[in-house]
């Protein structure tokens, strides 16, 4: 701050003593806080949501094998259909981070 | 020391030791910019958008992809989670600013000069408070919190030039705000 201005000046003082004050900080549990509160937040997310994929992934598997079947489909076309589905699902995340690994820099 | 890019690629497999060397990293600035945004009247606050922050951050760790330095994106969190939150706690009534009154306390000053510098700083503290987002938290950062310019520029995600304006631009609207109420010598 070196092209100060007189009425610069000034203010840059009055603000020095008018804005000193101790400098607060955070707590010294602030991290087993904050870890405790991530542990509690993501957990049951984390269960709640696995069963509801489960439960879907289920309930779309057989309502799907049902629907294929009454259009005279073998079972064993089904099957290769349904595993072929779950497979491609679960190779999902491996191939995303493949495609865009996530902590590269563009500059 | 392995750089935060590291830190972050390990964290998003599910290391959570890396995470928590990422809040170790970053906490003291993620606090510093929310409590220079809401002021010194609300740093309870201040640290709950910390919290929030971090919360955020491991939920979203997964969609960070790195097109901007970790510590920009954090801090882009923090600045708008501080401005959400002072827009609600905006009507309400401060916490007892005990700084203020540890300050009048210890002072050399006389009664009359004490009342006066006191009644001074509320009109600069009301002043400070009517300048835009980016002006108030510069002046906290800087006269306050004991930043540099550079860090003051680091925390906003503007060019050190861009943060020396802020200031400079604050100052001179606070002058005549100050001249106004009868505050300067002009």
């Amino acid at each position: 701050m070196t092209e100060m201005e007189p009425h610069d000046i000034q203010i840059d003082t009055l603000l020095r003593s008018s804005m000193a004050a101790p400098i607060p900080g955070l707590p010294s549990d602030f991290d087993q806080r904050l870890m405790r509160e991530l542990h509690r937040t993501s957990q049951p997310l984390d269960r709640y949501r696995w069963i509801l994929l489960t439960g879907y992934g289920l309930t779309s598997a057989v309502a799907s094998a049902v629907v294929m079947h009454s259009q005279r489909l073998s079972w064993g076309t089904i099957a290769v259909m349904l595993v072929g589905s779950f497979a491609l699902a679960a190779t999902a995340p491996w191939t995303r981070r493949a495609i865009h690994p996530t902590t590269q820099h563009s500059a | 020391m392995e750089t935060d890019s590291q830190l972050v690629a390990r964290a998003q497999s599910g290391d959570q030791q890396a995470f928590a060397e990422l809040v170790s990293r970053h906490r003291a600035p993620v606090f510093r910019l929310a409590v220079s945004i809401l002021g010194r009247e609300f740093i309870p606050e201040a640290e709950d958008v910390a919290q929030e922050v971090f919360l955020k951050v491991h939920h979203a760790l997964q969609s960070f992809r790195g097109e901007a330095e970790f510590s920009s994106w954090i801090y882009r969190i923090t600045f708008n989670q501080a401005l959400n939150l002072k827009a609600r706690v905006r009507f309400r009534s401060p916490h007892e600013d005990e700084t203020v009154l540890e300050r009048t306390v210890t002072s050399q000053l006389g009664p009359d000069q004490q009342a006066e510098t006191a009644q001074r700083d509320r009109v600069i503290a009301e002043c400070i408070q009517t300048l835009p987002d980016v002006y108030q938290s510069s002046l906290r950062l800087y006269y306050w919190l004991g930043a540099g310019v550079a860090e003051v520029a680091e925390l906003l995600n503007v060019p050190e030039n861009t943060a020396k304006s802020y200031l400079h631009r604050a100052r001179q609207l606070l002058h005549s705000m100050l001249k106004e109420r009868g505050y300067s010598n002009d």
